[in-house]
């Protein structure tokens, strides 16, 4: 299991995907926003962000989020 | 390839019904970069010289760079390449690709080229492998947002597209295209184009990924990007406020915070232009808008709407409808003219042409949109109008190039009188009056020369050439070549274009030339130096400026706007000295000058092409 737990703030997604993106990389070495294992989808003003059950909490995600929807905490803290 | 490249070029021909794949070539693919580059080679290969534009032999090659698809800041652009009704011109459109270019190259495709004219409304729905051509007739009369809603409702999210609206579907001569509703693309007539070939939308959605070739550097550079993103001091307030950061008012009445909903970032983009909007109050409220930006959808106060939810209201509709903004307003603007003066036939509105009211500018975008009664012939635009009551009308006309307003002027959309290269660019980019490539500098006012050689240094501008560029004279008076400068702005824009790199001020500034190369080289594998990629980025704008040529775009038949000229006229950059058309005239022998070609004519000769390998 990894190290954080992902807490979400969708109000500050943009879609930018970068944490898609970052995630299939490091588990794919491919940018491929379909296999990633956090999912997010802007449908008019609304923004939904999930994780896929093989999600391992590696904050890769978080790390490459630039617009402070997603951060990482450290599970002995959270 | 060893990455960056999906490899391939996916073939649509409508007529036919048929598609095919072809792997991309990787020597051809280096020698034009990509994206940008490489979408302008492809074309200007295809597309026979003195073709309708609006006939089915005119062929719209798409395509998106090499870092498209990473996770590297701000690469989505995605390109089209094609002839534009408006201009005659073989004309770059480009855009944010928003998820539309990140999805086409997971879908495995580098670029799409279409052919033909289908026999009935269509859209392409591309999922990986899978191609299909749809029969639209179900989306036929919808616009831009209702186009990509049912989209979405059809095949799901997410899903890139690019639609038209019903200005598109009638042909109307500055119809645009957008991408995922959010992005426009191809100010010229690219609308109409897509219609001639009966191309209501494409859709894509892929799932192949892209590869770097060199992880381990690519995540160096990266990282350091990022680091310095963060580090930016400005980088949340151009967060939150978008491009209304660099709009000097702000609309009597309006509370952003209030009414901005969400802000929408093209795939990696750290910033974020586009915007969901919700008008709070007033006859509109609720009206849920997304836009390219705030800016953008305020842009009718300059044309005397006093109420910025009407402006907004507007601008929301001419997206939907899919005009071109500026190009409406300087119809409307030159009818009303022409009727003031008695040169249009008594009973030719059934509507008042009042530029400030949101009521009548509803009514023309609908005339115009679905071509009813005398909207039939603003449709056609400037030149259509002239067509139908006389060359007489002309003087009246706001002045073109090209047979297009350029927004930027004296008298312009945006009132602007200093004369940078983004306004010679309006005269000097093949497509037509477009600013997009004519970036630098300049494009802030008053700069003082002493910040200058900075910014050319990171547009890769050699030291040689930017002593030539500015500096100061025995007399101690200051000098800047805004000709042989714009040569340098058309370069930089093939480099971040052909990448994949939005060209926008406020992202290009966390890049540089040569490092533009580096991740070039990080990203596709292939031996790069800044040398190779300002060569490259040369031979792709000589390339979009000889297939120009070929179609009869010489200098005496593109001569500079009278009007440009005359009071009030635009202003020196430095001295802020009227211009005349001889100091202009010497700009644009520069410019060719500082492209190697010839300096009166502007054509290339054998040297250059042979230095460029063309």
């Amino acid at each position: 299991m990894g190290k954080f737990q992902i807490t979400t703030n969708p109000e500050n997604c943009t879609g930018c995907l970068r944490c898609q993106l970052a995630c299939s990389e490091h588990n794919t070495k491919r940018f491929n926003p379909s296999a990633a294992r956090i999912q997010v989808i802007i449908s008019d003003a609304e923004c939904t962000i999930t994780f896929a059950e093989d999600c391992t909490g590696c904050g890769v995600c978080a790390d490459n989020c630039l617009y402070d929807a997603l951060q990482k905490i450290a599970k002995e803290e959270a | 390839m060893n990455g960056g490249f999906a490899g391939r070029i996916l073939h649509i021909d409508l007529s036919q019904r048929r598609f095919e794949t072809e792997e991309l070539a990787p020597d051809g693919a280096e020698k034009f970069i990509g994206g940008f580059g490489l979408t302008v080679k492809l074309a200007s290969e295809i597309i026979v010289p003195g073709t309708d534009p609006l006939s089915p032999d005119n062929p719209i090659v798409f395509g998106a760079g090499p870092l498209v698809g990473t996770s590297l800041p701000a690469t989505s652009r995605v390109y089209a390449v094609t002839k534009l009704p408006q201009s005659n011109a073989i004309g770059w459109c480009g855009g944010g690709g928003v998820t539309f270019g990140c999805l086409m190259k997971n879908a495995g495709y580098d670029h799409i080229v279409i052919r033909g004219r289908a026999d009935r409304p269509v859209f392409i729905k591309i999922i990986d492998d899978d191609i299909d051509i749809v029969d639209a007739q179900s989306l036929w009369g919808m616009g831009v947002a209702q186009t990509c809603s049912a989209l979405w409702e059809m095949v799901g999210r997410p899903a890139g597209i690019i639609s038209i609206g019903q200005a598109g579907e009638n042909l109307v001569s500055f119809s645009m295209a957008y991408i995922d509703r959010l992005s426009t693309i191809g100010r010229g007539g690219f609308g109409a184009v897509m219609r001639s070939k009966n191309l209501k939308a494409i859709m894509v959605r892929g799932s192949r990924g892209i590869q770097v070739a060199n992880r381990k550097r690519y995540r160096e550079l990266h990282n350091t990007m990022v680091t310095n993103i963060r580090e930016y001091p400005y980088l949340k307030e151009w967060q939150h406020l978008g491009l209304l950061k660099s709009l000097p008012f702000t609309p009597e009445g309006m509370d952003y915070n209030k009414i901005r909903k969400r802000r929408i970032a093209c795939v990696s983009c750290p910033i974020g232009c586009k915007e969901v909007i919700e008008i709070p109050d007033g006859e509109f409220m609720g009206s849920l808008i997304h836009s390219s930006s705030i800016v953008n959808l305020l842009t009718p106060t300059v044309y005397g709407f006093t109420d910025y939810r009407e402006a907004i209201q507007c601008v929301s509709l001419l997206d939907e409808y899919g005009l071109d903004m500026f190009e409406f307003f300087g119809v409307m603007e030159f009818a009303k003219d022409l009727y003031a003066q008695g040169r249009l036939p008594g009973d030719a509105f059934d509507e008042e042409i009042r530029l400030e009211s949101f009521t009548a500018m509803e009514k023309w975008a609908r005339k115009i949109s679905l071509r009813e009664g005398f909207g039939n012939i603003l449709a056609d635009g400037f030149e259509g109008i002239i067509k139908q009551f006389g060359e007489e009308c002309r003087p009246i006309a706001p002045y073109t190039v090209k047979g297009m307003l350029p927004y930027t002027g004296p008298r312009g959309p945006l009132p602007w009188n200093l004369f940078g290269t983004m306004e010679l660019g309006q005269a000097l980019d093949p497509r037509g009056p477009h600013v997009g490539a004519g970036g630098s500098p300049t494009y802030f006012a008053r700069r003082p020369l002493t910040v200058f050689p900075r910014h050319l240094q990171r547009m890769g501008v050699p030291d040689e050439a930017i002593n030539r560029i500015l500096g100061t004279k025995a007399s101690g008076e200051e000098y800047l070549e805004i000709g042989r400068l714009l040569k340098y702005s058309h370069r930089w824009f093939a480099i971040l274009g052909s990448l994949g790199i939005c060209a926008r001020a406020q992202i290009n500034r966390f890049y540089n030339a040569a490092l533009c190369a580096e991740l070039y080289e990080s990203v596709t594998g292939l031996e790069t130096d800044l040398d190779d990629l300002r060569k490259r980025a040369d031979r792709a704008w000589t390339l979009l400026w000889m297939a120009n040529l070929r179609e009869g775009m010489t200098r005496e038949k593109n001569p500079l706007p009278d009007k440009w000229f005359q009071e009030p006229g635009f202003n020196d950059y430095l001295t802020d000295a009227s211009l005349s058309r001889d100091e202009v005239e010497k700009m644009v022998e520069d410019y060719f000058d500082e492209q190697g070609w010839n300096r009166e004519t502007g054509i290339p000769d054998q040297k250059r092409l042979k230095e460029l390998g063309l």
